[in-house]
């Protein structure tokens, strides 16, 4: 799998992506006295076929990135290459006609899907707005869009009968699927997950999660996946990025990570998750990390891990360790490693 | 809702399966409310008598009949006999000054206490079953001028017809055809028109030239002010050159039919009334009769004093009921077209605001906050001075500076919905912005813009009735229960009546209003109910 993602052409790729939220104040005449460095320059390349998931406290900017990413929000610097085209800085119908390939799944599958909607006008939304811009290929009538909401609907799991309900009247897995439903319709080639299964409880999270797999298997989907959870993300991804206060810390192949976490954030993020057999766990040596997580708004000199790092070096305070390869596939930003 | 959104959906057993929409659930909960469903009902009721008082059977709003003067309400007197009690009260009140009229020192007390409490009513009342009773007796007798007077009277009441005239015909001599006037040439009309006055044609020529020439320069007048008396009979020749041949002999057949009507009622009327004494026609009839030999015309006549009025007269002699019900017209009319234009121009300027923020929202809701400072009653009442105090105008006033508080409103709630994440999925499936707004984020605010807007109702009929009350609403013969109440107010004490119906239905118009607005909020947000 190693040498087969480094041949293939990334599907989509960040260069250097930075999202700052600027603090203003005053009354009239605006002044910006600060940001929110929510994603403070990152990079990283999603290849056809793979899942790349994103772990991380919360609060690290994992929902912003995925949002830029998007085009939701304006990036302020920093370039998101999808299929050759530049999204930044791409035309308008540039970008309605690359959204057509990008679809999100949301965290909340409460507040994810208009509660005014039935599913079948949910579901058919997205086609509904291709097709009322002629930018459907190929069109479709009425009738196969109809025939497509129950094909969709029965391929989630749900069941077609349902297709006049409102979401008010679905459990919360349910409505998940109807939120997957959704970003199926338009045959997109990546879904951006953010914690599609974090409002979830753990047997609807693990129906959830093989559902998205066997999507993937079926339709040879791409997936960002998002989790705070490392459990969820080991099961399904092949590749994993950690992120630390809006950077990217470390970037692996997913089995090496969980067996040779190099960065010290990894390795206290790895040692909290609790493990399930009773004897390693009671053995097992937990990092506690110190102090809080800084404030997203403090500008850094040094390493951002720098204030809680268990094995911080006086280099650290002063400079940013960059992120490089140590072995094949597996990235870290550290100064131990270099 | 496009109706290829009802597609069926079944499930294995074959069974609709329909989904419960929020909606559909605040509707189930409104039912449960056993106040909201009557105010529902009222309204609907009320709306109902305002849509169809052109066909009910009530009499017309703004006739003036002017023996009908304040007449009381009454359910079994017709106005005859209001009027024939109305008389004698007056009478015996007469000769009770006089002395004429005797009763005991203690009823004598009485009835000054309530001349110097200004209680004429009670007095007439009293006067009047006294001096009936007396009368029965014997004790008391009309004097000569008094039984005239009376006699008078009862012979008007008796033959006092009012007719209408709906189709005049003429028959055709040789072939015995019958033809509507309406559709005869304008020669034609005119010999006719000799012919029942027994004149020749010039004359009447000359009569219809100057008078549609007359009635063209004063509506010259209307249009531009400030010419000399020579500028406007140029203009008007001018206008009346420039018509053509067609609109012309239009002017003329107005005219004429106009007249031939007016004589036909007179001579019909001429011929009722001599029947009348003979009493051999009933009333009323709607039947054709010949006028000379050539003419006849279908004829509604009514005996005038045979009207009934349940709900008593006005000031004019016209029928409260029907002015109450042509005013609740005007006065629901004001309410819905008011709150209609103010929540359209609210939602649409809020949501902007609320959804694009930045620039726009700042522009916008600067707009408001100095509109909201300056006093609303009075742009209302500047609105109208400059341009013109008819219905239409009111309208348009009330509905510009009433969109302020719904757009305020709808941008709150716009943009607490706007981050919401299904806000997010729709951006991020390329909705546009008027999807965004139109297909999302109004449906979701909907229940509150419907229950501001049942609740603006009720406001915006008080202020149209306010302006109405100070003469700056609608203006008469129309009516409003504003303009109703505000002409009662003069003679409340004597005609309480005319004061307290209109009064008492605009009341009861308005509690329906709030209490169904408080329903629907109830309904709305099941969680807001104040539980007892
Ligand atoms: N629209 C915004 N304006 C200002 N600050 C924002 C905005 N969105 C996010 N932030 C800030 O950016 C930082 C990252 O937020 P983000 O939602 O990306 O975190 P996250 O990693 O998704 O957390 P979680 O796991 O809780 O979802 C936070 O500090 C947040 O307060
Ligand atoms: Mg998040």
């Amino acid at each position: 799998m190693a040498e087969a993602t480094t041949t293939r052409q990334p599907l989509l790729t960040v260069t250097d992506l930075k999202q700052h939220f600027p603090i203003e104040s005053g009354f009239i005449l605006k002044r910006q006295i600060g940001a929110v460095r929510a994603v403070d320059g990152i990079s990283f390349s999603v290849y056809p076929g793979e899942t790349l998931g994103i772990v991380g406290e919360s609060g690290c900017g994992k929902s912003t990135t995925i949002r830029s990413i998007a085009q939701l929000y304006k990036p302020t610097a920093g370039k998101v290459m999808f299929n050759g085209l530049d999204l930044v800085n791409a035309s308008k119908d540039e970008l309605l006609k690359a959204r057509k390939d990008i679809q999100l799944i949301f965290q909340d599958p409460y507040a994810s899907l208009n509660p005014r909607m039935t599913v079948r006008q949910i579901i058919s939304e997205p086609l509904t707005i291709y097709s009322n811009r002629k930018m459907l290929q190929p069109e479709m009538t009425k009738e196969e869009i109809e025939t497509r909401i129950e094909e969709l609907m029965e391929r989630v799991g749900l069941n077609k009968a349902f297709k006049n309900r409102y979401p008010h009247e679905f459990s919360g897995g349910q409505r998940q699927r109807i939120g997957i439903a959704r970003a199926l319709a338009l045959n997109p080639k990546i879904i951006l997950a953010d914690e599609p299964v974090s409002a979830l409880d753990v047997s609807i999270q693990s129906q959830i999660l093989n559902l998205l797999n066997d999507l993937q298997k079926d339709l040879g989907l791409t997936y960002l996946f998002i989790a705070h959870d490392l459990a969820v993300i080991e099961y399904i991804s092949t590749r994993v990025a950690v992120m630390y206060l809006g950077i990217i810390v470390e970037l692996s192949e997913s089995r090496d990570l969980y067996h040779n976490p190099l960065h010290p954030y990894t390795k206290a993020l790895l040692s909290a998750a609790p493990i399930p057999d009773p004897a390693i766990e009671r053995k097992r040596k937990r990092i506690i990390l110190t102090g809080d997580v800084p404030s997203p708004i403090k500008e850094h000199k040094g390493c951002y891990f720098y204030e809680r790092c268990p094995m911080r070096m006086e280099h650290c305070a002063t400079n940013i360790p960059p992120l490089h390869q140590v072995s094949e596939g597996h990235e870290v930003a550290c100064w131990l490693y270099e | 809702m496009k109706r290829e959104q009802k597609a069926k959906a079944t499930n294995e057993f074959n069974q609709v399966v329909m989904g419960n929409s929020l909606s559909k659930d605040a509707w189930r909960r409104l039912r449960k409310n056993k106040m909201a469903v009557i105010s529902v009902v009222i309204v609907a009721i009320y709306m109902l008598l305002a849509i169809t008082a052109p066909i009910l059977p009530i009499y017309s709003y703004d006739e003036i009949v002017n023996e009908h003067q304040n007449l009381l309400p009454s359910l079994t007197k017709t106005s005859g006999e209001l009027m024939w009690d109305k008389k004698l009260s007056d009478l015996y009140t007469q000769a009770w000054r006089q002395n004429r009229l005797t009763v005991t020192d203690a009823e004598n007390e009485i009835l000054e206490a309530w001349v110097l409490k200004g209680q004429a009513t009670k007095v007439w009342d009293y006067l009047l079953e006294e001096g009936n009773r007396q009368l029965a007796e014997g004790s008391f007798e009309w004097s000569a001028a008094e039984k005239r007077t009376l006699d008078n009277l009862e012979k008007k009441i008796a033959s006092d017809i009012q007719i209408t005239i709906q189709k005049v015909w003429q028959t055709n001599q040789e072939t015995g055809k019958k033809i509507n006037i309406s559709k005869m040439a304008v020669k034609d009309l005119v010999q006719l028109y000799a012919d029942l006055l027994g004149v020749p044609t010039e004359p009447i020529v000359t009569q219809y030239t100057y008078e549609i020439t007359e009635s063209v320069s004063k509506e010259i007048q209307a249009e531009v002010t400030d010419l000399s008396k020579e500028e406007y009979a140029l203009m008007a020749e001018q206008r009346l050159s420039d018509m053509s041949g067609k609109d012309y002999d239009k002017l003329i057949k107005a005219n004429i039919i106009a007249k031939i009507n007016s004589t036909v009622k007179d001579m019909a009327l001429y011929e009722l009334k001599s029947d009348a004494s003979q009493a051999s026609t009933t009333y009323p009839f709607d039947k054709e009769m010949s006028i000379t030999d050539t003419v006849s015309a279908s004829i509604k006549a009514a005996k005038m004093h045979d009207r009934r009025y349940y709900l008593g007269t006005d000031r004019l002699g016209r029928d409260l009921m029907s002015r109450i019900i042509y005013g609740s017209q005007v006065s629901i009319a004001i309410g819905l077209i008011g709150t209609f234009t103010s929540v359209l121009i609210g939602v649409i300027l809020g949501s902007l605001a609320g959804y694009i923020g930045g620039k726009v929202d700042y522009f916008i809701m600067r707009v408001v906050d100095i509109m909201y400072g300056l006093p609303y009653m009075l742009l209302v009442i500047i609105a109208m001075a400059i341009f013109g105090r008819n219905i239409l105008n009111l309208f348009f006033a009330l509905a510009i500076i009433s969109w302020l508080t719904i757009s305020r409103m709808v941008r709150g709630q716009i943009m607490s919905l706007k981050n919401q994440e299904f806000i997010e999925a729709a951006r991020s499936m390329g909705a546009s912005t008027g999807r965004i707004i139109f297909k999302h984020l109004v449906p979701n605010s909907l229940s509150v813009i419907i229950v501001f807007s049942t609740l603006r109702i009720p406001s915006f009929i008080m202020t149209e009735s306010f302006l109405s009350f100070l003469g700056l609403g609608v203006q008469a013969p129309f009516a409003s229960w504003g303009s109703l109440v505000g002409d009662a107010v003069g003679g409340m004490t004597l005609y309480p009546w005319r004061l307290f119906f209109p009064a008492i239905v605009m009341t009861i118009f308005l509690f329906a209003m709030n209490f169904l607005g408080d329903g629907l909020r109830d309904a709305f947000d099941p969680q807001s109910k104040n539980q007892l």
